[in-house]
């Protein structure tokens, strides 16, 4: 039994409910390599899946840098439902939610011991 | 229905629309493209987006546009060999946030035809850009068309939108919806 074989795969795939469970867990959005890394999957995989999600218009993306930030669109109009129903999916992914638990967002002073 | 190398994007929005209608598909001009159809002189946009009517099929559509010179060069999206504006066809339906948009405006030119977001719908679309990601340009262009279409904007309808979008997101920053109405009332 692989382990994605006892995955809900609500959105099709078990990749997919991961990095949906992953954004609904971001508050700034997350670099798709960052993104593929917690979700432990290869970044092509993840940047296949976002093309997907934000074609649907579940995902936007904008760019910083050289790269791009990926977050759920909340202008969509299932948005406070998907949002719900990823919070409930997350019990299902709880490696998901622990690389999310142990990830910082905000901003850190260069230097600051860890 | 001919387009030239001297054809605006309002003479592409309406070429396209009419051919899709002939061909029994609905689509609305709407998002930045529909911004700049009311505000032409303060707003423009190489992207024309329609949303299609759901369950519209692909090959329709590519034949439809294939008419006026459009060809598909990725999922939704068609370029014309000489003009630079882009006919982008997001996964409907057309909604504006939380709300699906059932109602639209159909502008006619000869036999050709347009449907296209109403004034306020533009308006709500453009704020709630502004409103979920604090873009400042799209809430330019949504006092740019309030100011252009004064009474053809439903403010009071407009309020009642945002109110129940904070209702089902609270997370959404009311100061914004009054900087909107200060600014369009020349504070």
């Amino acid at each position: 039994v692989r382990r994605d074989d006892l995955r809900p795969a609500v959105f099709g795939t078990a990749t997919r409910d991961r990095v949906l469970v992953r954004l609904a867990l971001s508050e700034n959005g997350l670099h798709v390599r960052e993104l593929a890394r917690q979700v432990d999957t290869s970044a092509n995989a993840v940047h296949r899946v976002v093309i997907a999600l934000e074609r649907a218009g579940i995902v936007v993306s904008r760019p910083v840098g050289t790269t791009r930030i990926v977050l759920l669109n909340r202008r969509w109009y299932g948005a406070v439902e998907l949002r719900a129903l990823l919070e409930r999916l997350a019990h299902a992914y709880p490696e998901v939610v622990e690389q999310a638990r142990t990830f910082r967002e905000r901003p850190r002073r260069i230097g600051k011991p860890m | 229905v001919i387009l030239s190398e001297q054809s605006s994007l309002v003479d592409v929005a309406f070429a396209a629309c009419t051919v899709l209608a002939r061909a029994g598909e609905t689509a609305v001009l709407c998002g930045g493209s529909a911004a700049a159809y009311y505000v032409p002189d303060l707003y423009q946009s190489l992207d024309i987006d329609f949303v299609v009517e759901v369950g519209a099929a692909p090959h329709v559509v590519d034949r439809a546009l294939a008419t006026i010179g459009y060809a598909r060069v990725a999922e939704g999206h068609y370029r014309h060999a000489t003009l630079p504006f882009t006919l982008a066809f997001p996964i409907g339906p057309l909604a504006i946030g939380r709300e699906y948009v059932t109602a639209w405006r159909t502008d006619r030119r000869g036999d050709l035809l347009l449907h296209v977001y109403t004034p306020t719908d533009v308006v709500r679309d453009r704020f709630l850009h502004y409103w979920a990601w604090g873009d400042r340009t799209a809430l330019d262009v949504a006092l740019a068309v309030a100011r252009a279409r004064p009474g053809e904007v439903d403010l009071d309808a407009f309020r009642a939108w945002t109110e129940r979008e904070r209702t089902a997101d609270h997370s959404y920053d009311t100061s914004r919806i009054g900087r909107f109405l200060t600014l369009l009332s020349g504070g």
